[in-house]
């Protein structure tokens, strides 16, 4: 049971999350060790293992608060 | 440095209400969407960072002040985020728009629910005689739901003449859809607050005087979107340069994030000491210069901030007197990002040399969430157990749960005083799981020798707090027993706190002994108990508890009651008042609870004036209720309408009661079930009480025990009027001759009046009508001195023929009926043999010239006297009695 939860809900998911706006890679440190690739088209991608569902919304917290329009947010499929 | 010292630091800033920034451009349109806002509840700015909401807002609210509204401000921050210093800076905002007002909810904060609180601030609200608008600017910053859920309750509740205005990055969960259809909320959203080519000209060219061409504010403004911050940041870029056309060109071929491109322009123009100055500081939330001076090792932290608030360089004052600032939010992250890039081991020192400068001006929470940042959290710990007695004292439990998330376990793990104080936290939560194990591991410091202690790696950085240890897990562990509904194990822990807790712990000395009278109580030991509430109260009095006092209060009275010495009940009540009275601060928790206890005193004396206007004190000061409150209040009004003979009135205010029964801990001794089974038999509703018997599982053979007394006399008054014959009668008499022996033993005066005339029914059931008339004589005797009239009610009519008897000297009329309590009337006889014919209901009516109604009244009483439900079971009883 408490080996299944494990499995389930604290296993690291990757998480894709697609802004606007090139941010340099010094913002790495910000987003908790995430990757911050910029896109052609001015787009930024921030992406990585990210914990559990608090740990999504605290990064989406952030982007909030620097005022970086969110284009969009995907779970990587597994294997990637 | 004394006159650098700040005053009052944290509530003034704040509560200030941000002053006109210079360079603003007017913003017509929007204050005129806002000047409708007179009207609503509910005023939302909600728009990203940057976006001018809190300007915006300051803006309409100088305009509204010069008509007289008062403002009420509160800028909030992530440690805002708890409903205690949530409330204690909205309270304060108040007071400081409107001297005076919340003042009474200010006092009680600390002892009162929210419901109570808001319903006491709402009441404030609606006594004003002026427009007031309470802005609570970042509440984005508040995720807790109680906040969430109280703020809805305000906005719903607010008078006209008061609106609530909120800032925010995000939507709050409250009810907007519902709040917009009713026409109660006024929003300015991202797209109002854009700056529109006309505006976005109005600032480059004439706030900053940049004198630009229409093609390129038109190519800034598309650039920027209209984002505020980012034209600002771009204006200041731009300020003194020749080459402004290749600026702009360059910025609007940029993919990069506009505010790390822009900053990067601005601080690129900086001389190299503002720019560290910039980068350095940018560790700090708010600035100070002697704080600044702290962490950078310079001397002119005053004059940068001076010149940067001149120079607007995206400083905000947070006073009037220009002694605080902060950074802009936006501009502080591209600060930080940046210093971490160049430096990264700076922060930490810079946060360290923070931590030191708070600690040194008297702000542990601000010592330790930096000492927390450096990474130095045996500093943080340190600087926290330090100001554990503090906060405790001031009940600031919402701080010490805080630092919990902050410092790492294995630090506090090493540190008793510390983590002693993380379960007291956790626990006033209701977070109990885990308690005892985190009990368990710092005890083991304490079976250590001092040398081993050290050799393991305790740390202590405050003696007093080492001593107090012990007593402190005790306690812990008594209230986790109390609540596991362990009473044993309680009294072990409360034993062991008065052994081992130092004289001068007063409060923890002191609520040992409230323990102890607890169980002494649950136990039946009434007179123990009542010695051990006394010391209790007390130590409560010498440190000035006095809720703590009156909680007290109502349990010693409850005693007194017990014991049969109703006076003495009378006067606790009478001194907690006086208490309260005394100690100047208007009514406390607990108040309304004296003046129930009064009413249900007055009651029992049949004073039913006394009563009622006890009941309605009460009944105003609802507010300072305890737990018990609400079913004690509805349990004697309920005994109240009984002495009218209003059954059915009495039966529903018992039944509310018994869903609203909630004796915070203390014994259950007289439960409201058993009160609701008395009534149904004077409903004569047999059927009822029966089913209650049976779901407690109650017997005549019970062993008896104090805390089940209450429910086995009414089980005793349930089989009398059964009409059982005489091998269950005798039965009966033999429990009450048991009940009676332990309520004499255990000197319970008022349960042995009640059993001495429960006696006096079962002999007369029996047939025996001197013996009955000698119990009875001896209820009365003792319940005369104390002034007990009421203590029969639930004994029905037969009582009162027997008192009647002994009042007048006359033999009763001897139950010609026997083997029935009540006989029935001639009228009734007459009705019954009626009703053993074929003949209908209005037949019967007919026949004895009766209305209808008439003949009803009449067959209910006869079921009542008989103890049956129905005809068919009226006829087949009345065969049995051979009436």
């Amino acid at each position: 049971m408490w080996a299944h939860h494990i499995g389930s809900y604290v296993a690291f998911v990757q998480y894709e999350i697609r802004v606007k706006g090139h941010l340099d890679s010094r913002w790495a440190a910000v987003f908790d060790g995430l990757t911050v690739t910029r896109e052609d088209g001015g787009t930024t991608v921030i992406h990585g293992p990210v914990v559990d569902q608090a740990a999504l919304h605290g990064v989406l917290q952030k982007l909030r608060d620097l005022g970086v329009p969110l284009i969009s947010v995907q779970l990587r499929p597994e294997g990637d | 440095m004394s006159e650098d010292r700040p005053t009052n630091p944290l509530i003034a800033t704040k509560l200030h209400v941000p002053s006109a920034r210079r360079n603003l451009v007017a913003r017509p349109r929007l204050l005129a969407s806002l000047e409708g806002a007179s009207d609503a509840r509910l005023v939302l700015v909600s728009a990203p960072a940057g976006f001018g909401k809190t300007t915006l807002v300051a803006a309409w609210l100088r305009g509204l002040a010069d008509d007289g509204a008062a403002v009420a401000w509160v800028s909030l921050d992530e440690r805002d985020d708890d409903p205690a210093p949530f409330w204690t800076y909205v309270l304060a905002a108040l007071d400081a728009a409107v001297p005076g007002l919340g003042a009474n909810v200010r006092e009680q904060l600390e002892h009162t629910p929210t419901e109570a609180m808001l319903a006491m601030l709402v009441n404030e609200l609606h006594g004003l005689d002026r427009d007031v608008v309470v802005v609570l600017d970042d509440f984005h910053v508040i995720d807790h739901p109680d906040i969430h859920e109280a703020v809805t309750h305000l906005v719903d509740h607010l008078p006209e003449r008061v609106h609530v205005v909120l800032t925010s990055r995000a939507d709050p969960p409250l009810p907007l859809a519902r709040l917009r259809a009713r026409g109660e909320l006024v929003e300015i959203r991202a797209a109002d607050l854009r700056f529109t080519a006309d505006e976005a000209a109005a600032y480059l060219n004439d706030a900053m005087g940049l004198a630009l061409a229409a093609d390129d504010i038109a190519t800034l403004d598309a650039r920027t979107e209209g984002w505020i911050a980012a034209l600002q940041l771009a204006a200041l870029s731009m300020q003194g340069r020749d080459d402004v056309g290749s600026f702009i060109a360059g910025f609007a071929g940029d993919d990069r994030y506009i505010v790390d491109y822009l900053a990067g322009e601005v601080l690129h123009r900086q001389p190299e000491p503002v720019r560290r100055f910039l980068l350095h500081t940018s560790v700090l939330d708010r600035l100070h210069g002697s704080l600044c001076d702290a962490v950078t090792g310079a001397s002119d932290g005053k004059t940068t901030l001076e010149a940067l608030d001149r120079e607007n360089l995206f400083v905000i004052p947070l006073d009037d007197r220009r002694e605080w600032y902060r950074y802009h939010h936006l501009f502080a992250d591209v600060l930080r990002a940046r210093l971490h890039d160049e430096d990264p081991d700076a922060p930490s020192e810079l946060h360290r040399r923070a931590s030191a400068w708070f600690a040194a001006h008297d702000d542990p929470m601000n010592a330790v969430r930096h000492a927390a940042a450096a990474g130095d959290f045996d500093r943080a710990a340190e600087l926290a157990e330090l100001a554990l007695p503090a906060l405790r004292r001031n009940r600031q439990d919402a701080a010490i749960r805080a630092w919990e998330a902050l410092i790492p376990e294995s630090v506090v793990r090493v540190r008793p005083a510390l983590a002693v104080a993380f379960v007291g936290a956790a626990m006033s939560t209701g977070a109990f799981d885990r308690a005892e194990e985190r009990l368990r591991d710092i005890e083991q410091w304490l079976t250590l020798t001092p040398a081993a202690q050290a050799a393991a790696g305790m740390v202590v950085a405050d003696d007093a707090q080492l001593r107090a240890l012990p007593g402190a897990i005790e306690m812990y562990r008594a209230a986790l027993a109390l609540v596991g509904g362990d009473t044993a194990a309680t009294v072990d822990h409360a034993q062991r706190v008065l052994a081992v807790a130092p004289d001068d712990d007063e409060l923890g000395r002191a609520a040992a002994h409230a323990l102890l009278g607890l169980a002494a109580w649950s136990e039946g030991d009434l007179e123990r108990a009542f010695d051990e509430y006394t010391h209790g109260i007390a130590g409560m009095r010498r440190i000035g508890h006095i809720a703590d006092i009156l909680g007290m209060s109502i349990a010693m009275a409850d005693i007194r009651v017990a014991q049969g010495r109703l006076r003495d009940a009378q006067r606790l009540y009478e001194q907690g008042l006086q208490l309260v009275a005394e100690h100047g601060a208007g009514p406390l928790r607990g108040s309304a609870d004296m003046h129930v206890g009064l009413a249900e005193i007055f009651r029992e004396r049949d004073d039913r004036d006394a009563a009622a206007a006890e009941l309605q004190r009460a009944q105003e000061l609802e507010l300072f209720g305890t737990r018990q409150y609400p079913y004690r209040s509805r349990a004697v009004r309920a005994g109240l309408l009984l002495a009218e003979g209003d059954t059915e009135g009495c039966l529903a205010l018992l039944e509310e009661a018994e869903r609203l029964y909630d004796t915070d801990f203390s014994p259950a001794v007289r439960p409201i079930g058993a009160r609701r089974a008395r009534t149904h038999v004077l409903q004569g509703d047999l059927a009822s009480a029966r089913a209650w018997v049976r779901e407690r599982n109650l017997s005549t053979d019970d062993e008896l025990r104090y805390a089940t007394e209450f429910e086995h006399i009414t089980l005793t008054i349930i089989r009398i009027h059964e009409r059982t014959n005489e091998r269950e009668l005798h039965e009966v008499s033999t429990m009450l001759d048991r009940l009676l022996a332990a309520a004499e033993a255990g000197g319970r005066g008022s349960s042995v009046i009640e059993i001495l005339a429960v006696q006096a029914l079962a002999f007369d059931a029996r047939g025996d009508t001197s013996r009955a008339l000698d119990a009875l004589r001896r209820a009365l005797e003792l319940a005369e001195p104390e002034g007990y009239a009421r203590v029969f009610d639930y004994l029905g009519p037969r009582l009162r023929t027997l008192r009647d008897a002994i009042a007048t000297g006359s033999t009763p009329r001897r139950a010609s009926q026997p083997g029935l309590v009540d006989p029935l009337s001639d009228r009734e006889l007459d009705v019954l043999r009626l009703l053993r014919s074929d003949l209908s209901g209005p037949e019967i009516a007919r026949e004895l010239i009766v209305s209808l109604n008439t003949m009803r009244t009449h067959t209910k009483s006869i079921y009542t006297k008989l103890g049956v439900n129905n005809r068919r079971e009226a006829v087949r009883r009345a065969d049995e009695l051979g009436l």
